[in-house]
Parts: structure tokens; C-alpha cells; sequence
């Protein structure tokens, strides 16, 4: 088997810059996959009912399955593992078999030093992969929210465009409403005061349907009060489309978001601090910068990249900081990772 | 018997009466069997036709296994079907009656939550205080997952629920409720209010045939018309 070979070569370079390895479980729960994913995900899954009733799944992804390893305290912190994934997905020429050779560093403690080591691992690994020219894309999900919080529109629009920006079709329909300055909410609002004012006399802490009154009255209160019209929508949908379209080399990338920023009347310091991007220049690789990119996967925080051999894609990883604790860690977990898929090579 | 139709018919309440009567209008008599609760019926003078009498969401994968070749079910429960069974059966005609709306609900005393961008703010919420998802109790989970992840909710668990859905949010089995109502008076009953976005189907009792015995049928159902 050539790519026996081929995969023995990758984890000699995964060891060499000390990564340990990490045989996270193939069955995993269901439901504790359903709880951090969402019920949309079921239907990637491969699922089956164990004698007991409970429904497990073939592990949809090493990234997760090696975290859920992290916590159970059985691995170290900087990982890599060998194996296969399984998922489902609508492609019926896609495989459902993925094989994958993977690092992750979990409770990375300097970010911009630990992107650059998950990419240089990985670009070392690659480059055992007899292929042709190697080209990298990057970009970086916290540029865009850096954007979104400096534009000057409600909160409420402002947290729905970041919670959708990973899904491209949703987030389309959210511009196009903002365009026309037509709040999702434009359904009149009953302000049903009465209600509101007897609530107010009931005990604070009573709980309907798992929400306390104090919680619903606060949202209720905060609703009225937050604008649900305004007129800058057209201008700010025009700022987003026109960053969401750069897509520059590297070395051209500040003077890009320079430009963009004063042409938009923006102040000029709020893209600053992207150092695990800045850090690629030290790369002897072309690298791409694109800000529509890496959206996905829901979980990425920061940086995100891939690595192409032609026009093959062969690694793709980035930044999830959010994951871990979203698998029930008790505090933030930062971590940075990325696999090789060996089914494109 | 060549040529044989079996027709399959809800076995209870009003959408039974109501589907013996769409046969009795057309002069066609539905014959119950002598014993009164046999499953089985026939219609008078047409031998080559046979009733069945089954649950309704029985019908519709009895149209799918090629037991029955045509039945009178809710549109609900056609659309709530896996994709390789609903391929398999044509919707011949939409009945006037049976009329039910699948809806999303809340409790009433969710004053600030009034739309499903509403919902989608609270789900996100829920999440990110508690870390735990927004359970919506259902009887119809594919249903109830298309609409919402068209509506941009993500944040949510199902909770697979067989009867007395209304009750879920109240008993901490759930927080909302996705249900079927024709008047609204059992959500209202039970403290529960239907978002103003909130309308996932609006249901009616169809004719549907098994798409494989559409030659078969052609001449009793040009009968029909």
C-alpha cells in the first residue's frame, strides 16, 4: 500500500515536533454529539441503537472525538491522531470514510505561537506528498466580527450576523433584510403591557417552560427599547458585501484592509492584531488571504486555512476556541488544530 | 381477483366518518361487516373493491409498501415521511376536511418571544448561559426540523413526543411545543400561544394513490370525479 507508507512519513513529522498520539474512541453518544452540534447534524451522522437502547454514532470527526479524549483526562494537550471519520453527506460521490492524520494543541496557551506551529507541522507533513505546487488559503473569522462590532447598528443585528456568518445561504437572506431595513421582527409587537405590569408583581424567580420571569420581563423590556428600524442598513450591507470580497496576497493584505477601512470611514487600528496571519509571511509558500472563507464549520474562531496541491484540496484546519467548552469543559479551553484527508491525496 | 383495489381508510373519529362519507357522496356505499368491529368493509356493488380500515399514518406506509393502492390520510403526515417513502405516492386529490395546522408554540408568559427570530435569539441564549439546548417537543420531528433551520434556529434539541404534546413545557420535559391544531383551543387551554411566524403546514385530509397502481386506478378514479 503506497499510502501506508505515505501515512507513516506524516506521523514521523507529527512526533518529530512533538506531538503525542491520541486513539480517541470510534462509538460515541449521540445525543452528547446532537447537544454541541444540533439536531441538523443527526443527519450527517452514522447511527446505530446499542442493545441497551441508546443511540451511538461512528465518530463524525477526530477533532471532536479527540476532545471529548482531552476531557476525560486521557491525553495530553498537544495531539495527533490516525484514523478514520465517518459522516454522511449529500455528495453521493463523496465517501463516507474519511481517513485522516491529524494535530491539535488543546489549551493552547500562546495563539499566534501555536497556529504557526500547527501550520508549519502540517506544511512539513504535506510537503511528503509528492504533488504539485503548494498554495495556502487563509482567513480569519475574528477580523470579521472585529468589523461587525465596529459598524453602528443595533446589538440585536449586530449578534445575529455573527452568529450566522458561518452559514453563507442564512446570512445572505439576513443582508438582504437589513438592506431593506426590514427588521425579521417587523411582524407588529404587540406590547402587551397589561401582561407585562401583572408579571412584574409575580415572584421574580418563578420558572415557565425553563426561563424565569425576571429573564423574560429583561428581554421583553430590552426589545422595546432597542431600535427596530434604522437607515444605515444599505450602507452597512454595502461595507460587509465589499469585505466579505477581498481576496489578496499576503504580502498586500495591510494595505488592503487599510484602504478598506478609510474608504468606509472606519476608524483605521480596528483590524489590528491578526499576528497568526501576519505570521505567514514567514511562509516560503504562496498564501492567500480571503475574508469569505472557513465558513463551514461552525466551530472555528480565528484563523482558518487550507492547503492545496494544485487544485487539490489536502489540509485544512484553524483556531476553535469554543469548542472544548461546548463539550462541557468547565472553563475556556483554547485550542488550534488541523488534519491532512488523505482521501484527496 | 384481477383487478382488485384496496383502499385504506382512517379506522377512527371524524376523519373516518368524514372519509365514508366522500365515498357515499360519490353513490358509492361503504358496507361495514356484520361484526362491528371488523377492520375490514366493502363497497355495494363494486366486488372488486376492498376497505381497510387502519391508522392514518399507517396508510401512508401501506400506500408505500404496495399493500394498499390508494387511502385517504392527512397531508401531515405524508410530508412528515422519510423522502424514499413519500416518492412512492401521489397526492390525487386535497379533501375539505381534516383541516389541521402544524404550528410552533410557546408559553404564554414568553411575552418577549412573539416571532421566530424571537425564538432564535432566546435558543442562542439558552445556549450560551446554561450551555444546554432549547428541547421542542414533537410528533413531527423532520417536519419541525426543516422549518426551523430554514428559519436560521439552530440552537435546539427534539424531543420526540407521542400525546398530550401541550403539556411538555409545563412538566420540564421541554421548553416549546410544535404541534397540530385545527382550533386552537387545546394549545390555548394549556397556556400555550402560536408564534405569528409559527405556521409550519397547513394540513388537510388528501386522496393520495401508490404512484406504481396509477394504471390500475384510472378508471375508478375517473369514477370519482
Amino acid at each position: 500500500m503506497k499510502s501506508k507508507k505515505l501515512s507513516e512519513q506524516i506521523v514521523k513529522t507529527f512526533k518529530n515536533n512533538g506531538f503525542v498520539l491520541s486513539e480517541p474512541d470510534v462509538l460515541l453518544d449521540s445525543e452528547y454529539i446532537i447537544q454541541r452540534s444540533g439536531e441538523n447534524f443527526r443527519r450527517s451522522m452514522l447511527t446505530f441503537e446499542n442493545e441497551d437502547g441508546k443511540v451511538m454514532c461512528l465518530r463524525p470527526d477526530l477533532t471532536v472525538a479527540s476532545c471529548i479524549k482531552f476531557l476525560e483526562k486521557k491525553t495530553k494537550s498537544k495531539i495527533y491522531y490516525s484514523g478514520q471519520a465517518y459522516r454522511r453527506v449529500n455528495k453521493k460521490s463523496s465517501d463516507l470514510i474519511n481517513d485522516q492524520l491529524g494535530i491539535e494543541i488543546l489549551g493552547s496557551k500562546n495563539q499566534p505561537q501555536d497556529d504557526f506551529k500547527v501550520i508549519k507541522t502540517i506544511l512539513n507533513s504535506a510537503k511528503k506528498i509528492k504533488g504539485k505546487k503548494i498554495q495556502i488559503k487563509v482567513g480569519d473569522i475574528s477580523l470579521f466580527k472585529k468589523l461587525i462590532n465596529s459598524l453602528d447598528m443595533p446589538e440585536r443585528w449586530k449578534l445575529r450576523l455573527i452568529r450566522h456568518f458561518w452559514r453563507p445561504k442564512y446570512f445572505e437572506e439576513l443582508l438582504k433584510r437589513l438592506e431593506k431595513n426590514s427588521d425579521i421582527d417587523s411582524v407588529t409587537f404587540d406590547t402587551d403591557k397589561k401582561r407585562f405590569y401583572e408579571m412584574k408583581k409575580m415572584n421574580q424567580d418563578k420558572v415557565v417552560a425553563g426561563r424565569s420571569i425576571i429573564e423574560i420581563l429583561k428581554r421583553f423590556e430590552k426589545k422595546i427599547k432597542d431600535p427596530r428600524s434604522f437607515n444605515e442598513g444599505k450602507k452597512i450591507v454595502k461595507i460587509i458585501r465589499s469585505f466579505l470580497k477581498i481576496n489578496c496576497h499576503l504580502s498586500k493584505l495591510d494595505e488592503i484592509l487599510l484602504d478598506f477601512a478609510i474608504k468606509n470611514n472606519l476608524k483605521k487600528n480596528i483590524f489590528k492584531e491578526f499576528k497568526s496571519i501576519q505570521n505567514l509571511k514567514k511562509l516560503n509558500y504562496e498564501v492567500k488571504f480571503i475574508t469569505n472563507f472557513g465558513r463551514d464549520i461552525e466551530y472555528y474562531t480565528g484563523i482558518v486555512f487550507e492547503i492545496f496541491s494544485g487544485t487539490k484540496e489536502i489540509a485544512r484546519g484553524g483556531r476553535y476556541d469554543d469548542l472544548l467548552k461546548s463539550l462541557g469543559a468547565k472553563k475556556n479551553i483554547p485550542a488550534v488544530g488541523a488534519a491532512i484527508n488523505l482521501n484527496n491525496i | 381477483m384481477k383487478n382488485l383495489i384496496t383502499i385504506g381508510l382512517p379506522s377512527k373519529g371524524r376523519l373516518k366518518e368524514k372519509a365514508v362519507a366522500f365515498f357515499s357522496d360519490r353513490d358509492l356505499k361503504v358496507l361495514q361487516s356484520k361484526k362491528k368491529r371488523n377492520y375490514f368493509a366493502t363497497i355495494e356493488n363494486k366486488p372488486n373493491i376492498k376497505i381497510i380500515y387502519l391508522h392514518a399514518k399507517e396508510i401512508i406506509q401501506r400506500l408505500g409498501d404496495g399493500t394498499l393502492d390508494m387511502g385517504i390520510s392527512g397531508l401531515d403526515l405524508l410530508n412528515e415521511s422519510e423522502k424514499n417513502l413519500r416518492d412512492k405516492i401521489n397526492i390525487k386529490q386535497k379533501l375539505n376536511f381534516g383541516e389541521a395546522n402544524l404550528v410552533v408554540a410557546v408559553p404564554d408568559d414568553w411575552i418577549d418571544v412573539q416571532t421566530v427570530a424571537d425564538l432564535e435569539e432566546v435558543a442562542f441564549d439558552i445556549r450560551s448561559k446554561r450551555n444546554t439546548r432549547l428541547r421542542v417537543a414533537t410528533k413531527y420531528p423532520n417536519l419541525t426540523n426543516n422549518f426551523l433551520i430554514s428559519k436560521g434556529v439552530t440552537q435546539y434539541k427534539l424531543i420526540s413526543s407521542l400525546g398530550a404534546t401541550e403539556t411538555y413545557p409545563f412538566i420540564g420535559s421541554s421548553e416549546i411545543i410544535t404541534d397540530i391544531t385545527s382550533t386552537g383551543k387545546t394549545l390555548e387551554d394549556n397556556n400555550l400561544r402560536v408564534l405569528k411566524d409559527g405556521m409550519i403546514l397547513k394540513s388537510t385530509a388528501c386522496l393520495f394513490i401508490a404512484k406504481k397502481k396509477a394504471t390500475k386506478l384510472e378508471s375508478f378514479l375517473n369514477s370519482l370525479d
